[in-house]
């Protein structure tokens, strides 16, 4: 497959414009400008795109509900924040193609008539702060950002505004409050963005890597771009691979691959000609597979069906040497962490299931534990006020769902036998 | 109309409410926690999570909109385990030291746990703690029990607007704090503390003391501090006053209050209170019986009346009395000394200003509603902090602001400054002419209404020429334009008046103006009170020139219908001033005066003029709960009781009669019972039972509170004009006095500082609020500061032509430039030592403006 999202990244200086419109770049612009908002909506809708961020919405719709709202300025805004662990597919988009992006956010905030844009990106990446403030300054001086854009009565303002470091503030809604200066926390919906956002206007909020895909379904047309991967979710695709694996990496593939060939076939399988364990398909906060599970569509709508999802399309893969026990903490451990505190199940529960995980971790385990991590995720899962916690509990769940001779035998034999 | 159904049963409702709000309108009960109906929704505690048909997951009810057809289940065989969960969650990390939380008993976890929590616990790790704090004087944390369900956070910032406070950390280390760390620092509403469902924040002042169990009385009166009128509940054990708390839905406060009605009211119990009655002798106060000291009154004031008349004699009311108080007041004096000399602290501004705006708009024209200010589309502020001199109208303001309205400042407002105000700040000895110019400006864009010709002729009659208007008051044509544009776009607008603004030079000149320019936008004017029941004594008559009722004495149809109710007859002159009566005590022209509840000495300008005056006197009495600066120089003592010890009534700024209850028993006479008693002495009989039957009478004889009963007072029903006649018709002439404006040059000016957390010097006796703001200081901007090398604590010498004080510094970038600004509540260091009595000529208002300070670094106190 041709590559789109990671076109041209071999260049070392693929992030300057010059590069970028060489290859091709800030040519979809002109030709989106041309075209009415409605008709851009449409090729989107035609396109299939569906958002890459990890929920799989379909974009065009939530275009349409924020473009129906009376009420300007709009905001379109990017969420770069990529904070779910085993994620690193928006990195080389934002390091190695921001103007793909920036071009996109321009079409994206065209089509939605939102003269705003910010970029909430990543605390943990300074790196590519200063490559998309160079990259949109360059914009702006080539008249792809600012008044006026490519002589026409369009105008479009961007910038970058940098998260402090907390998981939570990848959310759509504490993203928001985030930016706007408050305590990262989601908030109550309805109302939702489209309506009642950032600055309470209608706002977009899209993950990078579906920005990232609108110069190319611009250039090419909705309907062709749905020829591509899955016919229920079409289009190229990131999966960030690590792990266990030979060739860890950003992978750009037809959506829909499946895990197994992804694994195996482009990755190279298994480090070192190792025993498989278990997959983590999509991010932390996805269900773990056993390696019995693998030959699954990765896509949004295919992977609910095998029992796990897409997510962020963060593979994750562990050998035999892995402890889940531990993984399953180290997991807990970090929800714990990033639970914002705002609602009960998940700020309790989170710390509560770290602590039993914990003690059976390290052997002092004891008969009921497993019962008890059970129930005290059956509390939290679906009681939470925003998916975090759902996630954290739903992670306790699928790995002793999978795995549970290996908790038992952790209990039984007062901690891990991999450790000697 | 939409229908929902909840556990099999429709229900119909007007309007798209929450399911939980929807639920309780029909009796059904979900357990909540960070819900709170005062509050923003939330959503965060999950205990009202129920089932609704169609949805996948379990909806909280306290944020989910009801839609029509809507089916709900609430007490389902889930829904128990949810709850159960729920709460289990929030124990595990829980200290479970009930038995020794003051919140057990009123605690809504501990309440909701023993309905739907189960007794077993399942979590066997170390509970997180954080120790409790007490770098607060006023308020406790035990952050250990905190919930975090926000609803303090959601108060101070939503709807106290003070943002002092904040969620830190994260997940399960969220906890509270103040901004300022340790010591709250903050406006001390303590609103936060009515609305933390648990005890991680709670008052100090009643820490340990009791449980809420053994609060047998909750006794619902009025604040005893400012003119808002704030309702109040007092919690009572053993005749000790133990809580204050606002009750949700009260028509002036809907359940808030202000530091002072909160926390201020350990002045009742203070062990200064004066107990038995003193008569001095040979200069020293020796305790002496009831008999004996009201003997001794009433045959001094016999012999004063018989031997030089009722002109001789003078009396000074009290805005901190009842209105039954001061009925029986005027009355005393007029009936049984047969004088007109009778007002009160209310001249210094209050009662002139008021009358001035009457006379021009028509009697109860500042009666208006101080709810109704949050409605507002614009309000102008003039005259100082609306939100520290009557708090919770601030309130109002600042809800306001939170709706979208436009907040107008003339000067900087601190209280408001958060709260997006367009503000013009004029230079000073300027705003007369800001005013004019304002005014101007208005008249070009507004056609004058013809509904009040009089004051239309006066307006027309103004001559300004606003060319250098904005030069000389140094605000920027941008700032004035965009101000007037709000102003005159405003389509339901409110201008508030304060005290600073009827203290200034000229300031009659400036109610004019302000008058003039609220005629043109016709919006209603508010006029901050600082007392109690100021407007509660005017309208008792307790003025020298009017009766009960707000009847001109001048007038003989008016006098004739006391006279013939009282049979007796009225001097048909109006009497002395407080000022007037100052000077003719001091010149010997007065032969003795009457002091209930007042204290002169320290409330009028030139203390040293007054405390010769008093001394001066062949016989003073003075009649008090403490025995004040004044209450010293006095022949006689009368302790009376005070508030939350008796019955009666106030008025409010908005001119609405509420009743004061007795909460708790001390021996001792009411201020009207005393009265009374001097009144039997001298051969008139008072006949009263109670001050209910007082109240009755004001309603036979005042046509304003005619037929207007305690009962009804109780309906809420005791607004302004209640059932009477408010006076129509009479108009003097419009007369007012602009003075000279005064050149700055860079000299330092003395100004007085209205503290958030005192009222009077009365606040003073409350301990708690001394605890917050403890002494009187002087309070200078930061550039002065600098020039003085001065820095916060320093001593500092403050002299006037008047007088000198030596005070503590403090710094505030909201302090202008050149002003040194004075406390003006603490005895012996009050700020009108420094004054001399220049007045208004129309308000007969001080004028506290232009008055040069020196300030002398001194080390030596
Ligand atoms: C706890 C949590 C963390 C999230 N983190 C991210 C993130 O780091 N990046 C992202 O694009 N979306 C993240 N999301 C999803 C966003 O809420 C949102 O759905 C997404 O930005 C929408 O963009 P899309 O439609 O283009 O996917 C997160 C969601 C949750 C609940
Ligand atoms: S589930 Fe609740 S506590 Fe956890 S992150 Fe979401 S809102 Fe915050
Ligand atoms: S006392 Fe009032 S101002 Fe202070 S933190 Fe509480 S709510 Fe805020
Ligand atoms: S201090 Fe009280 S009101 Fe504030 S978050 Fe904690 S429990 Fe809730
Ligand atoms: S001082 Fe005034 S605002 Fe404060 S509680 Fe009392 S009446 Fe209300
Ligand atoms: S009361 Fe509804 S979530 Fe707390």
């Amino acid at each position: 497959m041709e590559k789109v999202l990671l076109k041209n990244i071999d260049n070392p200086d693929s992030a300057d414009i010059g590069e970028y419109r060489k290859a091709g770049g800030y040519r979809s612009l002109p030709k989106a400008l041309e075209l009415e908002p409605k008709a851009i909506i449409e090729e989107v809708k035609k396109a299939g795109l569906r958002g890459r961020g990890g929920a799989g919405f379909p974009v065009a719709m939530k275009w349409t509900f924020a473009s129906s709202d009376p009420k300007f300025p709009k905001y379109l805004l990017c969420n770069a924040d990529e904070g779910e662990p085993g994620t690193f597919k928006d990195r080389p988009i934002l390091e190695k193609n921001p103007h793909l992006l920036i071009e996109g956010m321009i079409i994206s905030g065209y089509t939605l008539k939102a003269e705003y844009g910010y970029i909430y990106l990543r605390g943990e990446y300074p790196e590519a702060k200063h490559i998309l403030d160079k990259a949109i300054a360059q914009a702006y001086e080539n008249g792809f950002l600012g008044e006026k854009i490519a002589g026409k009565d369009v105008r479009f303002h961007l910038a970058v505004h940098q998260g402090a470091g907390a998981y939570i503030c990848g959310e759509e809604t504490a993203l928001i409050e985030s930016l706007e200066g408050d305590r990262g926390q989601p908030r109550i919906k309805p109302p939702f963005p489209v309506n009642v956002g950032a600055f309470s206007m209608p706002t977009v909020v899209n993950n990078v890597e579906t920005l990232s895909n609108l110069p190319y379904i611009i250039e090419i047309g909705g309907e062709a771009y749905s020829k591509i991967g899955s016919p229920d979710c079409p289009g190229p695709k990131l999966y960030c691979v690590s792990g266990h694996i030979e060739k860890p990496g950003v992978y750009e593939l037809p959506m829909g691959t499946i895990l197994k060939d992804i694994i195996y076939t482009h990755c190279g399988g298994i480090k070192g000609g190792g025993k498989l364990k278990a997959v983590i398909p999509g991010g932390i906060s996805t269900p773990v597979l056993p390696p019995d599970k693998l030959d699954c569509p990765m896509d949004f709508v295919n992977m609910p069906k095998h029992g796990s999802m897409l997510g962020s399309g963060a593979v994750i893969v562990m050998d035999e040497s892995v402890c889940l026990v531990k993984v399953c903490y180290r997991a807990l451990k970090f929800f714990e962490h990033e639970s914002c505190g705002k609602c009960t199940p998940c700020r309790e529960g989170t710390g509560w299931l770290r602590s039993i995980l914990g003690r059976i971790e390290d052997g002092s385990g004891v008969d009921g534990d497993i019962e008890l991590l059970l129930s005290v995720s059956g509390n939290i899962m679906g009681k939470t006020f925003c998916p975090l916690g759902d996630g954290a509990a739903s992670v306790v769940q699928n790995f002793i769902k999978h795995f549970r001779p290996e908790f038992e035998d952790h209990i039984k034999n007062a901690g891990c036998s991999l450790k000697n | 109309m939409i229908t929902v159904n909840i556990n099999g049963k429709d229900i119909k409702l007007e309007k798209a409410v929450t399911v939980l709000e929807a639920a309780r309108s029909a009796g059904i009960k979900i357990p909540t926690l960070c819900y709170h109906e005062q509050l923003e929704k939330y959503g965060g505690c999950r205990l009202c999570l129920v089932e609704v048909e169609k949805m996948p997951r379990l909806q909280t009810a306290c944020t989910l909109i009801s839609a029509d057809g809507m089916v709900i289940r609430t007490e389902t065989e889930q829904l128990a385990e949810v709850r159960r969960g729920i709460l289990e969650f929030l124990l595990i990390n829980h200290p479970l030291d009930c038995p020794y939380c003051d919140k057990a008993g009123e605690c809504e976890l501990q309440d909701l746990v023993e309905k739907y929590g189960t007794a077993k616990g399942r979590y066997m790790e170390k509970k997180r703690t954080v120790p409790e704090s007490l770098e607060d004087p006023v308020i406790v944390r035990n952050m250990g029990r905190c919930i975090a369900c926000t609803r303090c956070v959601r108060m101070c910032e939503g709807v106290q607007g003070a943002s002092a406070i904040a969620v830190i950390n994260r997940g399960g280390h969220s906890h509270i704090e103040p901004f300022s760390g340790g010591r709250y620092d903050c406006e001390y509403c303590g609103n936060c503390v009515s609305v933390c469902p648990v005890g991680a924040i709670m008052s100090r002042l009643h820490r340990h003391s009791y449980r809420p169990w053994q609060v047998k009385e909750n006794i619902e009166t009025v604040c005893p501090y400012c003119g808002v009128g704030c309702t109040v509940i007092l919690q009572v054990r053993d005749d000790v006053i133990k809580r204050v708390v606002p009750r949700i839905g009260s028509v002036v406060n809907n359940g808030m209050l202000c530091s002072r009605g909160r926390f201020g009211y350990e002045f009742v119990g203070n062990r200064e209170r004066l107990t038995s009655p003193l008569i001095k002798k040979n200069g020293v106060f020796e305790e002496a019986t009831w008999e004996e000291a009201i003997s001794l009154v009433a045959n001094r004031l016999k012999e004063a009346r018989d031997g030089y008349g009722g002109a001789a004699v003078a009396g000074i009311a009290s805005p901190r009395c009842t209105n039954e108080d001061n009925f029986i007041f005027q009355k005393f004096m007029r009936v049984v000394l047969g004088t007109n000399n009778i007002d009160s602290s209310a001249r210094t501004g209050y009662a002139g200003a008021q009358s001035f705006i009457e006379n021009i708009s028509g009697q109860g024209a500042t009666a208006n509603i101080i709810a109704g200010l949050s409605n507002s589309d614009v309000v102008l502020v003039t005259g100082g902090d609306p939100t520290t001199v009557n708090p919770i109208l601030g309130l109002q303001i600042r809800s306001c602001a939170g709706k979208g309205g436009n907040i107008l400042t003339v000067g900087h407002v601190r209280g408001l400054r958060h709260f997006n105000p367009a503000e013009l700040r004029p230079a000073l000895f300027t705003e007369t002419l800001l005013l004019e110019g304002i005014l101007h400006s208005l008249k070009n864009t507004k056609e004058l209404p013809g509904s009040n010709p009089k004051f239309e002729a006066k307006i027309r009659e103004l001559n300004i020429s606003p060319e250098d208007i904005i030069k000389t008051c140094g605000v920027s044509e941008e700032d004035f334009n965009g101000f007037l544009k709000k102003l005159s776009g405003a389509a339901n607008p409110a201008i508030v008046i304060g005290k600073e603004l009827i203290q200034s030079i000229g300031s009659s000149y400036k109610l004019f103006l302000v008058l003039a320019i609220n005629y043109l936008i016709n919006g209603r004017v508010y006029l901050l009170s600082e007392r109690a029941n100021e407007q509660g004594l005017i309208d008792m008559g307790c003025t020298p020139d009017s009766l009960p009722g707000c009847r001109p004495v001048a007038y003989a149809e008016f006098r004739r219908r006391y006279e013939t109710a009282w049979k007796t007859t009225i001097p048909d002159k109006p009497g002395l001033s407080i000022f007037e009566m100052m000077d003719s005590a001091g010149s010997g022209a007065l032969k003795a005066m009457y002091i209930m509840g007042e204290n002169p000495l320290f409330n009028l300008p030139e203390s040293h003029a007054s405390e010769a005056a008093l001394k001066n006197l062949d016989f003073l009495v003075v009649q008090d709960i403490f025995l004040t600066e004044t209450g010293k120089l006095a022949d006689v003592v009368l302790p009376s009781l005070g508030w939350s010890e008796k019955e009666g009534t106030f008025t409010n700024m908005e001119r609405r009669i509420q009743r004061l209850r007795k909460a708790v028993y001390r021996d001792g006479m009411e201020d009207w019972k005393i009265l009374s008693e001097v009144a039997k002495n001298m051969g008139v009989k008072f006949n009263y039972a109670d001050a209910e039957e007082i109240f009755n009478e004001i309603s036979r004889v005042s046509p304003l509170h005619r037929d207007l009963t305690y009962n009804e007072i109780e309906k809420g029903n005791a607004l302004y004009p209640y059932k009477g006649e408010p006076l129509r018709g009479v108009m003097e002439d419009i007369v007012s006095h602009k003075g000279d404006r005064l050149d700055a040059g860079d000299k330092l000016y003395l100004g007085l500082e209205r503290p958030l957390f005192h009222s009077g010097t009365l606040s003073t006796k409350a301990s708690a609020l001394l605890h917050i703001y403890p002494e009187a200081v002087a309070t200078i901007s930061p550039s002065t500061a600098e020039k003085f090398s001065l820095k916060p604590g320093d001593k500092v010498r403050v002299t006037t032509g008047a007088g000198s004080l030596s005070l503590p510094v403090a710094v505030d970038d909201a302090v202008h430039g050149s002003l040194v600004m004075i406390t003006n509540n603490f005895e012996g260091k009050g700020a009108f030592a420094l004054i001399k009595y220049i007045a208004d000529p129309v308000t007969k208002a001080p004028v506290i403006e232009g008055i040069e300070v020196h300030l002398e670094k001194d080390g030596t106190v």
